[in-house]
C-alpha cells in the first residue's frame, strides 16, 4: 500500500505514475500507478488482457509509454531499452526461460553478461554460482547441463542470473504455471529469502493461493486500470477473485432468456492430453466457458474442430464426428473461430477474398471472379472495411481481420459454433459486432460454445456458464444461478 | 511435420516492393564487381563483356546453345519453385536430374523402339518417372520418419550421383571407353533441332509450356491454393482442412518428375549418352533460379534464361578473351548472390 511505502524502514524502489499505453483504439494501460518498496513482494493480478504484461514491458523498456513516468531507485527511466533496464537493476524472469540447454549452469550465467569478462573465468563464475546458490537455497550445481535439469531448477538459473547481475527488483511473469507443487513451494521459499535481503519483487500470477501465501500486497488490474489494491493480510480469496473479475457483470450483450431446444452437440468422455470433458450443447443455447487460460481451452476448441486427436464421442445432430476430418466437420455444419488469428484462422499474406474462401472445399478449379463478387457481398454484409476483396489481409486492423473470420464461419449458417476468444483484442465496437452475430445465430437455433478468459463476457453471453480447470469442467450453472464467488473459486481450483 | 521444417519453410519469402529496380541494381553491381575482377586478372573488362554478349546472343548457334543450357534450369527450377511455395525446401533436384538421366538412358538402351516420336516419349517418360521415384523416396523418409526435408533431399543427391556412376561402371557403361559413360543413344531417341534456324532442341519450349501450366495450377486450382496456404502457415492449412502430407506428395512428385525430365532431355538432346557428372550443379542452380524467379513458375522462365545466357556467354568469354574458367564461375556466383540479396529476405518471426 502506498501508506506503507512511506514507512521509513523501507525505501521505495519503483514508482510508476499515470502510465498510459494505447494499441490503436484499445487503452491497454490507462493511468496505472504502481509502487514497489525494497523488501516487499507485490502481487500483480488480473485477467488476460487486463494490461499486466503491457505494464511490465513498459517498465522493462520493451515498449514506450504514451504518458506517465517511471522512477527507479530515485532515477527517472525513460526511453530506455531492456539492456539499460537490466543495468539499472531490473530483472525479468519470463514464463519461458531464456537458457541454452546444451550449456552448463555457469555457462548460461556468463552468457550475455559483460561483467563475466572477455576471457572465460569458469572457476570464478562457478564459485559465485555456488556461493549465491547456498545463500538463497537454490541448490544449483554450476557444472550441471541445463538439459538435464527439471523446469523448477531452470527457473532458478534465471533467478540466479538476476541475483548475480545485482538486480534490486525482480519481475516474475507467471513463474509457477509450469511447476509441480513441490517446486512451487521451493520457489516461494526462495522469494522470501530474496525479500529478506531487501530486494523488491513483482509477482504476476492468476493463482490466488500463492498470492495470499507469499505477497505483502496485491494490485489488481482490470481493463487497463487499477481495479483495487490491498494488503494481503486480512484479505480473502473470495475478495481477491471478485476484485479480479469485477463486480459489474451487466453488459449490453446479454441475450434474452429462452428455453433450450434439443441437443445438437453431444460430447461424451472426450479425452486427450490436458482434456477430459462430457457435455451437451442445445439448439438455441450459448454455453459460456470461463477459466484461466491454459486450463484446456485450446485443447477443447481444437479437438472439437478436428485439429487435435482425442478419444471419446462427439455427435453433431446425431451423426458421430469424433473421428471425422476437419473438412467433414465443416460440411456437417461445424464452425470454428480459433483464438489464434495470426496463424490459424487467417493467412495474413493472402487477400480478403482468399481468406473468405479458405474453408470452401468444393471443386478443383478456383473461380476468381465469382470469388471476388462473393467477397464484395460479404464485406458489405459484415462491414469489413477495406479498399477491396484483393486487399492483403495483414493490412487490415485486428477488428476487420476478425470480421473476415466471422463472415466466413458464421456466414455459412452453421448448426454448431465453437468460438474461442472471439472478441480478444477487439475494440468495443468490433466486440459488440462479433457478439451480436453470435447471438443472432443462437436465436436462429444454432448451438454455441463460447470460450473466453474474459469472465464478464462469458457471464454476459452464456445461457449456461461452465468453468474449465485442469482440462475438466469444474462446474456448470445456469446464468441466473451464477455466483461470482463460486465461479472465482472454480477458476482458481487447480491451484487450490 | 517436424517443427523445424515448419519454421524453416515459413521464413523464406520474397520481398516484392520495387522488385524491378532492385534487380536492375543487383545486376549493375554484379557487373561492376565482375569488371573489377576481370581488370585485376589483367584483361579489359569491356572486351570481356563484349565477348560475353556475343557468346550468348551473337549468332543463331550461340543462342541455341544458351537455350539448351537454360532448359534444365527451367524445368527443375519451376518444380523447385512449387515446392518452396508449399513451404517444402526441396534441395534434391540435383539427384533427381541425375536419376532422370539414368532412367531415360536405361529406357532408350534397354527398350529400343524404331519410330522416333514413341521412342523419345518413352525415354523421356522413363526419365520423368525415375526422377519422381527418387523424389518419392525422399518424401517417404521425410513424412514417415520425420526427417527434415532439406537433409533428406540433400543427402539423397550424393546417393543418386553414386548410383549413376555405379550403373555406368556396370551394365549400362560402354566397355573400354576409358571414361564412365554409356554407349551412344540409339538414333531414334535423339532430340531433333526443333526451333527453325536455331541450334536448339525443343526442351526450352517444353519447359516454358510446363512452367505456364504450373503457374495455372498454382493460381487457378484448389490444389494450388492449398499449397500456397500450407506454405504461408501450416496451422492455417490444418484449419482449412488441407492435408499437408498430400500437398507434400503432390509437389514433390511433380518437382521430381520435372527434374527427371530435365535429366532425360539433357541426355537425349545434348550429350546423346549418359556421362558421369553430366548434370553436375544443375539441381543447385535450379534452386537459385527458382528464387530468382520469385517462386513464380512464369517468372522462372526469364530467370532460367538469364542464367543460361550468362553461362553460354561466360564460356565464350573464357575462350576468346582468356579469362580463366575459375573466374567465370566466380562472376556467375557473384551475380546470383547480388540478385538473391536484392530479392529474397527472411520474414521476421
Amino acid at each position: 500500500m502506498r501508506g506503507e511505502a512511506a514507512n521509513p524502514q523501507m525505501t521505495t524502489l519503483l514508482q510508476m505514475r499515470g502510465i498510459v499505453r494505447c494499441f490503436g483504439a484499445v487503452r491497454a494501460n490507462d493511468g496505472i500507478d504502481l509502487d514497489v518498496a525494497s523488501g516487499r513482494i507485490v502481487g500483480l493480478l488480473g485477467e488476460n488482457g487486463s494490461g499486466k504484461s503491457t505494464l511490465m514491458k513498459l517498465l522493462f523498456g520493451m515498449l514506450a509509454p504514451d504518458a506517465g513516468t517511471i522512477t527507479f531507485k530515485g532515477r527517472e527511466l525513460s526511453g530506455h531499452r531492456p539492456a539499460e533496464a537490466m543495468a539499472a537493476g531490473l530483472a525479468m524472469i519470463h514464463q519461458h526461460f531464456m537458457l541454452i540447454e546444451a550449456m552448463t549452469v555457469a555457462e548460461n550465467v556468463m552468457l550475455g553478461w559483460p561483467q563475466a569478462g572477455h576471457w572465460l573465468q569458469r572457476k570464478t563464475i562457478a564459485a559465485q554460482v555456488r556461493d549465491a546458490s547456498a545463500r538463497f537455497g537454490l541448490d544449483l550445481d554450476p557444472q550441471a547441463r541445463v538439459a538435464d535439469l527439471p523446469l523448477g531448477r531452470r527457473q532458478r538459473i534465471e533467478i540466479l542470473k538476476a541475483i548475480l547481475r545485482g538486480a534490486d527488483l525482480l519481475i516474475l511473469d507467471e513463474p509457477t504455471s509450469n511447476l509441480a507443487p513441490a517446486e512451487v513451494a521451493g520457489l516461494l521459499a526462495i522469494l522470501r529469502r530474496l525479500k529478506a535481503e531487501g530486494r523488491g519483487i513483482v509477482f504476476i500470477t492468476h493463482k490466488l493461493p500463492e498470492v495470499l501465501d507469499v505477497c505483502d500486497e496485491v494490485v489488481v488490474l482490470r481493463a487497463g486500470k487499477v481495479a483495487g489494491r490491498a494488503a494481503t493480510a486480512g484479505v480473502s480469496r473470495a475478495t481477491l477473485a471478485e476484485m479480479m473479475v469485477g463486480r459489474d457483470t451487466t453488459a449490453p450483450h446479454t441475450p434474452d432468456a429462452r428455453p433450450p431446444g434439443a441437443p445438437r452437440l453431444v460430447v461424451r468422455n472426450l479425452r486427450g492430453p490436458g482434456l477430459d470433458v462430457s457435455f451437451d450443447l442445445h439448439a438455441g443455447e450459448i454455453l459460456g466457458v470461463a477459466g484461466v487460460d491454459g486450463n484446456g481451452q485450446l485443447e477443447l476448441a481444437d479437438t472439437l474442430a478436428g485439429l487435435r486427436r482425442a478419444e471419446g464421442s462427439v455427435r453433431l445432430d446425431g451423426a458421430e464426428i469424433g473421428r471425422a476430418t476437419v473438412a467433414a466437420r465443416v460440411r456437417a455444419g461445424l464452425a470454428y473461430l480459433p483464438a489464434d488469428r495470426a496463424r490459424t484462422s487467417l493467412v495474413r499474406s493472402m487477400t480478403i477474398a482468399e481468406n473468405l474462401s479458405l474453408r470452401d472445399a468444393d471443386g478443383f478449379l478456383l473461380h476468381p471472379a465469382a470469388q471476388a463478387a462473393d467477397a464484395r457481398d460479404r464485406m458489405a454484409a459484415y462491414d469489413i472495411r477495406a479498399p477491396g476483396p484483393q486487399t492483403i489481409t495483414a493490412r487490415l486492423s485486428g477488428g476487420n481481420q476478425q470480421k473476415i473470420v466471422v463472415a466466413r464461419e458464421l456466414g455459412r449458417a452453421p448448426s454448431v459454433v465453437i468460438a474461442h476468444q472471439a472478441a480478444w483484442g477487439l475494440d468495443p465496437g468490433a466486440t459488440r459486432f462479433v457478439l451480436d452475430r453470435v447471438i443472432a445465430l443462437r436465436n436462429a437455433g444454432a448451438a454455441v460454445l463460447y470460450i473466453s478468459s474474459e469472465l464478464e463476457e462469458v457471464l454476459a453471453i452464456g445461457d449456461r456458464i461452465a468453468v474449465l480447470s485442469g482440462g475438466r469442467f469444474a462446474g456448470v450453472v445456469a446464468r441466473a444461478e451464477a455466483d461470482l464467488g463460486r465461479i472465482g473459486l472454480w477458476m482458481a481450483g487447480q491451484a487450490a | 511435420m517436424s517443427g523445424l521444417s515448419d519454421g524453416a519453410a515459413a521464413r523464406l519469402t520474397l520481398s516484392r516492393d520495387n522488385l524491378l529496380p532492385r534487380i536492375a541494381l543487383a545486376v549493375a553491381l554484379s557487373l561492376a564487381c565482375a569488371a573489377a575482377l576481370i581488370a585485376l586478372s589483367g584483361h579489359n573488362p569491356l572486351t570481356a563483356f563484349a565477348a560475353m554478349a556475343a557468346g550468348a546472343l551473337g549468332s543463331a548457334h550461340q543462342l541455341g546453345v544458351a537455350l539448351n543450357k537454360t532448359t534444365p534450369y527451367l524445368l527443375a527450377g519451376s518444380g523447385v519453385a512449387l515446392c518452396f511455395r508449399a513451404g517444402i525446401i526441396n534441395i534434391g533436384a540435383e539427384g533427381q536430374i541425375a536419376i532422370g538421366g539414368l532412367g531415360a538412358a536405361a529406357t532408350a538402351l534397354l527398350w529400343p523402339v524404331e519410330a522416333a516420336l514413341p521412342a523419345i516419349l518413352l525415354a523421356l517418360a522413363g526419365g520423368a518417372l525415375a526422377g519422381a521415384a527418387w523424389a518419392a523416396l525422399a518424401t517417404a523418409i521425410h513424412l514417415f520418419r520425420q526427417v527434415h526435408e532439406v537433409l533428406v533431399t540433400l543427402l539423397l543427391n550424393f546417393v543418386a550421383i553414386l548410383l549413376v556412376q555405379q550403373a555406368l561402371a556396370g551394365s549400362l557403361g560402354e566397355f573400354g571407353a576409358g571414361f564412365l559413360q554409356s554407349p551412344l543413344m540409339p538414333h531414334p531417341v535423339w532430340l531433333p533441332r526443333a526451333i527453325p534456324g536455331l541450334d536448339a532442341h525443343p526442351g526450352f519450349i517444353v519447359g516454358a509450356v510446363l512452367a505456364a501450366g504450373l503457374s495455372w495450377l498454382l493460381w487457378r486450382t484448389r490444389f494450388g491454393f492449398s499449397l500456397r496456404v500450407a506454405g504461408a502457415s501450416r496451422p492455417a492449412a490444418a484449419y482449412a482442412g488441407f492435408s499437408v502430407g498430400r500437398i507434400t506428395w503432390g509437389v514433390m512428385l511433380l518437382a521430381g518428375a520435372l527434374a527427371g525430365l530435365a535429366g532425360g532431355i539433357e541426355v537425349l538432346g545434348v550429350q546423346r549418352r549418359l556421362i558421369e557428372g553430366f548434370s553436375l550443379g544443375f539441381g543447385f542452380k535450379a534452386v537459385t533460379v527458382a528464387l530468382l524467379g520469385a517462386l513464380e513458375p512464369l517468372a522462372v522462365i526469364p530467370a532460367a534464361l538469364f542464367v543460361g545466357l550468362l553461362e553460354a556467354g561466360s564460356l565464350s568469354m573464357q575462350r576468346q578473351v582468356g579469362v580463366p574458367s575459375s573466374l567465370v564461375a566466380v562472376i556467375e556466383g557473384l551475380t546470383m548472390l547480388f540478385v538473391l540479396a536484392a530479392t529474397v529476405r527472411r520474414r521476421a518471426g
